[in-house]
């Protein structure tokens, strides 16, 4: 029983990382009809420069702001430098022009910070653990979970209650329409991308207090959270957060109790068991959780 | 200056070559393909040897996604189930390679036919992400049976040249002679199938598939079939591979990296057509030593990796070509023409 908690909590610390990931995914996706492959880098930049910013000298929460800040900067540059000239190219022309500005944040970080692995700093004791319920949860999955649920909350609060968050509600319906009731549609979007960065700093930071160490590839994370957006269905924010929540509960409690049972297959096997689930439940819906259905009829 | 003559007969539309000028330049391709081996060093011969395998591998993804329509970022878990069936096959039962490549081309194909039904019911990005989610699959179960793969540690490559004889070494020179053959083969089929029924078939679907249905065309058939024969090109690819490596891993090099440069090729050489395919496998291929060499001489770049050098550069060049020129090489030969067809005005 407290194995399956403990690795009930693990897989909610991982959830929410996913969450933070997928968030970022569809709230791009939904605002300029791009799936940012690059923002995986952007989780690795944003540990990275938590980081550096902590060697600066600042104070833990001061870092952190610096990180997010940052980190949505550079997410909103991307789009308004490099995927802004390309409104209405094929879908391909984006995922390959994505990918690669992923290769280069990867080389830029890289070049800037090097190659080795650092810890991420903590206020608290890096190995610091609560019991909770007989199993041990330790602090920094707690951050992560907490991490998760403040920027959620926040984000769905700004969306439904705040004028900016009607805007970004409209441009991501129709930007002609929103552009002739006069909203800044680019400024908008800059947003959109710059709270995505922000997501994806904080998951990145998350990430690299457990169960990884801040390196050049933790950006492979983001390749584990696709299925957790299209399982959850690529428009929907709300279907993005539940499915990763239940893809990392399920990777962790297949890490624990299915690879054992399959031998030699069974060996890193929970790595690509969310996308054993998404390709059967895509079979069976196409559309994910809460994506908008397609219709078509022949 | 070379144009497309019009085309005012079905014949015209038919013929495998359309024009005195694509008969030209086709016989001084042919020229320099023979002349090659004769004058290029033994490295220049490699390069042209992946090159030729990147020819056979893209017009492959060119008949998926260029014909077709459907996205495909998996396309290097075919070219590893065909390196795996060539390195496999080879190492148990000592068959000799002429056998092998059809073979791993095969393979490939009848993975290709399985994974073709998952087309039927998703499109666009979907499409892609499931793919990229069926090369995970394909790369963790290679690495599952070490006994056969062996594993993470990888696996040497016999050559065979008859049933059951040693294993013998092909010189980059030899092989050379067998991959111009393979990928004019490969070249040829794909320019056959474009004009053929299947393939227009396939441009139909990509097009619009519900009109495609409404014409009586079946995007069923047309989707399945195109990912069996883009599956078969790879395959015959990742066999080639194997022959020219004579050692093969999993990861690198048959990663989601090396599917997005097959989709970059395609790309950038111009979608749709077979001519866009050879182009940009070429020209992908012979860049990497040119961007190695720049890498090296350039201040700043020279502690990092001569592998990241260049994907640093070619993602540069990409994304460039991309937001500057979208329609690939085909614009950039447009451009050039205009410019000499209108001199000695601007336009």
């Amino acid at each position: 029983m407290s194995t399956f908690l403990q690795l009930t909590f693990s897989g909610i610390a991982l959830g929410a990382i996913y969450a933070l990931i997928a968030l970022g995914f569809v709230v791009i996706y939904r605002a300029s009809q791009v799936f940012n492959f690059a923002h995986g880098d952007l989780l690795t930049f944003g540990a990275y420069l938590m980081v550096a910013a902590s060697a600066w000298g600042l104070p833990w929460g001061l870092a952190l702001a610096v990180s997010l800040v940052g980190t949505g900067v550079l997410a909103a540059a991307m789009q308004h430098v490099v995927l802004r000239p390309l409104i209405g190219r094929p879908v391909f022309v984006t995922v390959i022009v994505t990918i690669f500005l992923g290769f280069l944040l990867r080389i830029a970080v890289l070049l800037t910070w090097g190659p080795d692995t650092h810890g991420q700093p903590t206020p608290w004791a890096a190995d610091g653990a609560i019991n909770l319920l007989g199993a041990t949860v330790l602090y920094n999955s707690l951050a992560t979970i907490a991490f998760g649920a403040v920027a959620l909350g926040a984000f769905f609060l700004l969306l439904r209650y705040s004028k900016i968050g009607v805007a970004m509600r409209a441009v991501s319906q129709d930007q002609e329409a929103a552009l002739a009731l006069g909203l800044p549609v680019g400024r908008i979007l800059a947003l959109t991308w710059g709270i995505a960065g922000a997501f994806a700093a904080l998951g990145g930071i998350g990430l690299s207090m457990f169960p990884r160490a801040v390196e050049i590839n933790l950006a492979f994370i983001a390749l584990a959270a696709f299925p957790a957006v299209l399982v959850g269905g690529l428009e929907s924010m709300a279907g993005a957060v539940i499915a990763s929540l239940l893809l990392g509960v399920l990777q962790v409690w297949a890490q624990g109790y299915v690879n054992p049972l399959l031998g030699s297959f069974g060996h890193n096997f929970h790595a690509v068991f969310p996308y054993v689930v998404m390709i059967v439940f895509l079979m069976v819906r196409p559309e994910g959780l809460f994506g908008q259905p397609r219709i078509k009829r022949v | 200056m070379p144009n497309r003559p019009l085309a005012v007969r079905y014949e015209d539309d038919f013929g495998l070559l359309a024009g005195r000028w694509e008969r030209i330049g086709l016989a001084m391709l042919a020229a320099l393909v023979v002349a090659y081996p004769f004058v290029a060093t033994t490295n220049w011969i490699t390069t042209a040897n992946l090159a030729l395998v990147a020819v056979t591998g893209s017009v492959g993804l060119m008949i998926l996604t260029g014909f077709t329509g459907q996205i495909s970022l998996g396309h290097a878990a075919f070219l590893a189930l065909g390196a795996y069936t060539t390195a496999v096959l080879g190492t148990q039962f000592a068959l000799p390679f002429w056998l092998l490549l059809p073979a791993s081309g095969l393979v490939a194909a009848g993975v290709g036919l399985a994974v073709g039904p998952f087309a039927l019911r998703l499109e666009g990005l979907y499409l892609a992400i499931v793919t990229i989610g069926l090369a995970f699959l394909t790369n963790h179960v290679l690495l599952s049976f070490p006994q056969w793969t062996g594993g993470a540690a990888g696996l040497a490559v016999p050559i065979h040249l008859g049933f059951g004889t040693e294993s013998t070494f092909l010189s980059e020179r030899a092989l050379y002679a067998i991959f111009v053959v393979i990928a004019t083969l490969a070249v040829l089929a794909a320019r056959n199938l474009a004009r053929s029924n299947t393939g227009r078939a396939m441009m139909a679907v990509r097009d619009h598939d519900v009109a495609a249905a409404v014409m009586g065309v079946n995007p069923a058939r047309a989707k399945i079939t195109a990912f069996a024969l883009s599956s078969f090109f790879a395959g015959i690819a990742g066999g080639m591979f194997a022959l020219q490596q004579q050692f093969i891993t999993v990861d690198p090099p048959f990663n989601l990296l090396l599917s997005v440069q097959y989709i970059a090729m395609i790309v950038l050489g111009g979608i749709g057509t077979v001519f866009g395919a050879v182009a940009g496998a070429l020209v992908f291929v012979f860049l990497s030593p040119v961007l190695e060499i720049v890498g090296r001489a350039t201040p700043g770049l020279d502690q990092l990796s001569s592998s990241l050098q260049s994907t640093l550069l070619f993602a540069l060049l990409v994304i460039g070509t991309l937001v500057f020129e979208p329609l690939g090489l085909y614009g950039l030969w447009l451009r050039i023409k205009r410019y000499f067809m209108a001199w000695p005005f601007r336009y």
